[in-house]
């Protein structure tokens, strides 16, 4: 359990808005028209006269090269742009067999817990239930990202981030062994990385914190269904049909709930609050994630722009918001901590030439960008982006490397994807962005939205 | 106007277009994934029986735009996601564009060019992109972007469009 009062201090006036929120507004009354005036108080602890207790609904957030596995492998890498946090996990009812997982990347694009088998010890990983199905099996699932899938047993765990747990959690043991050591050709064909290992992963574990509550939602409930997640049966003879699984936040689990949305309170969303970065970037930094909106005195929503997005009846998917930009509406967009750069097409902007660098802009010098962010309510904030030259950017020890783009496509007459502007982590930097989950009441509005 | 084959053979197929756009079909796309699991005749660059090759194994509902120079056939699947395949007035079927919650059969709808595809883009070394996929051949052009949940993507073959395709169709 991480308690660190570095997240206080960031988000000090917002604090004193939430304070006025918990008391006035739990039935998601006026929001954040509060005055937050007032310069909270910085102090790092608490402790004069107050009997309220400690905080706990946060956890710090780090970016950094990512697991000590990928960084010192031969064949390794340095994460950019990731944001991390540390998570816990305990066999069911016990408070000895357990591990923190350090380098689990926090992701608003996606939903559901997932960690690599190979880092959990295995006294711990063999005293963790799978799920089974309606047949007494096991249940395995496939799980796409943008770059690839993963694949792996349902397992469950009791959970523990900053001060919020949940018990018996589902998630998704990337890699597992026996019956799940083979990846069905339902789940490969989508193509891409099979993200099994540390080195394909970048990570230890994925915590996706998106907008929707489960991660296939009513997708999963009928026969055949799929969405992002597909799950399966798994017999003796390995993983082959399709199975439903139930959309439920609360126990009995069976699809994989965004972790949030299953804690017991402060479960209506996230912010991720990260510094600025330095115009050059940095070695590393630290911010914190909050669970909850407007749930506490730390987590109000304060006077952000709240700009909801396509739910998952949406035939495209949840958690889109269109961004207008060069006189296009591109309506297809979303914030996406899981995206280590923006994604955004703009043929003015230079590609990098140089090898393995094509895929990012590299302006000959910073190029602001003006956009307009607009949510599904019809609300607008203007937004600033700069963009970078990526492989001057990217030539030093950084792992905060701010301003980096890429376009969608690197074929230069094209513009295949006019419709999407991908907000990455570097649109997070010096923001407090928050995540609010599909139909739930978060400060005065209801999920999904995001908001800054 | 040229050839129509825009409804399936199947069934239980819906009968109209517009409803079922999402809950409907689930066995019909079990049974699609799990039965019919031969893409010999996969679409791109294939003959244009093959897109009813595809239509099936996707367990989707399927109507067709007709252009001067190609037609576009739009496929809605169970879970409301699309498929087009852009089909040249001789049949050979030179575009594939896809949108929805999940990436469709990819294996199926590529044929031999998925293996191109993934030897050209899974890559363990140097720094990795969190960011779509990419892969620009003279012959074979691919894009598969998106997130988990929302994805979008295309492919097609430049050697073979017809001369009047424009790379912004593809969507």
């Amino acid at each position: 359990m991480i308690k660190r009062s570095l997240g206080i201090k960031r988000l000090g006036a917002i604090g004193a808005m939430g304070l006025a929120l918990v008391l006035t507004a739990c039935g998601g009354g006026g929001g954040g028209s509060s005055n937050g005036g007032s310069t909270a108080s910085t102090a790092s602890t608490g402790s004069t006269t107050s009997t309220t207790p400690a905080l706990t609904n946060f956890t710090t957030l780090t970016i950094d090269g990512g697991p000590t596995a990928l960084t010192t492998n031969p064949n390794g890498y340095i994460d950019d742009n990731v944001a991390f946090v540390s998570v816990t996990i305990c066999a069911p009812g016990s408070t000895t067999n357990c591990q923190t997982i350090d380098h689990v990347q926090v992701d608003t694009g996606s939903t559901g817990l997932r960690i690599l088998a190979s880092v959990i010890t295995p006294s711990l990983l063999s005293a963790l239930p799978t799920e089974t199905d309606a047949s007494s099996n096991p249940v395995g699932e496939c799980f796409g990202y943008v770059d690839g899938y993963t694949f792996g047993s349902v397992r469950q765990a009791d959970f523990q981030v900053g001060g919020e747990s949940v018990a018996n959690l589902p998630f998704q043991a990337i890699g597992d062994t026996g019956v799940f050591s083979t990846v069905p050709s339902t789940c490969s064909s989508g193509g891409g990385t099979n993200e099994s290992t540390v080195l394909g992963l970048g990570a230890n574990g994925i915590i996706g914190l998106g907008v929707m509550a489960t991660d296939c939602d009513s997708l999963c409930t009928v026969a055949g269904g799929y969405g992002a997640a597909i799950y399966y049966d798994c017999p003796s003879t390995g993983c082959a049909s399709i199975i439903t699984r139930a959309a439920s936040t609360t126990a009995p689990f069976q699809q994989l709930p965004n972790p949030v949305a299953a804690m017991a309170v402060d479960n209506n969303g996230t912010i991720i609050s990260l510094p600025a970065s330095p115009t050059a970037g940095e070695a590393t930094m630290t911010g914190t994630i909050y669970f909850g909106i407007g749930t506490q005195t730390n987590n109000g929503l304060g006077s952000a722009t709240v700009l909801t997005t396509t739910t998952s009846a949406s035939p495209n998917g949840a958690g889109l918001i269109t961004v207008d930009f060069n006189n296009a509406v591109l309506n297809e967009s979303f914030l996406d901590s899981g995206s280590n750069l923006y994604v955004f097409a703009d043929s003015s902007i230079p590609q990098c030439t140089q090898t393995n660098y094509t895929a990012y802009y590299c302006p000959t010098s910073p190029v602001t960008l003006s956009t307009t962010l607009v949510g599904a309510n019809g609300t607008s904030v203007a937004a600033s982006i700069v963009i970078n030259n990526a492989y001057n950017f990217f030539d030093n020890n950084n792992t905060v490397v701010p301003g980096i783009g890429g376009p969608p496509t690197t074929f230069p007459s094209s513009n295949v994807y006019p419709q999407s502007f991908d907000l990455g982590l570097p649109f997070f930097y010096g923001r407090n962005v928050y995540t609010a989950i599909e139909n739930k009441t978060a400060g005065s509005a209801t999920g999904p939205y995001f908001a800054y | 106007m040229k050839y129509k084959r825009n409804q399936p053979t199947t069934a239980r197929r819906p009968q109209t277009f517009s409803t079922c756009a999402r809950l409907c079909s689930g066995g019909l796309a079990a049974l699609a994934w799990l039965g019919v699991a031969s893409p010999s005749f996969a679409s791109l660059g294939g003959v244009a029986s093959s897109i009813e090759v595809d239509r099936a194994h996707l367990a989707a509902r399927s109507s067709t735009v007709v252009n001067a120079a190609y037609t576009v056939h739009i496929m809605t699947l169970p879970n409301g996601g699309t498929v087009k395949e852009f089909e040249r007035s001789d049949g050979v079927v030179f575009g594939i564009a896809w949108r929805g919650p999940s990436r469709p059969d990819l294996r199926q709808l590529l044929g031999s060019r998925f293996a191109v595809m993934q030897a050209d883009v899974v890559v363990h070394s140097g720094r990795r992109l969190r960011a779509p996929l990419i892969d620009e051949r003279a012959d074979f052009v691919l894009h598969s972007a998106g997130h988990s949940g929302a994805f979008v993507g295309s492919a097609y073959l430049p050697q073979m469009a017809p001369a009047s395709f424009s790379v912004s169709d593809l969507q």
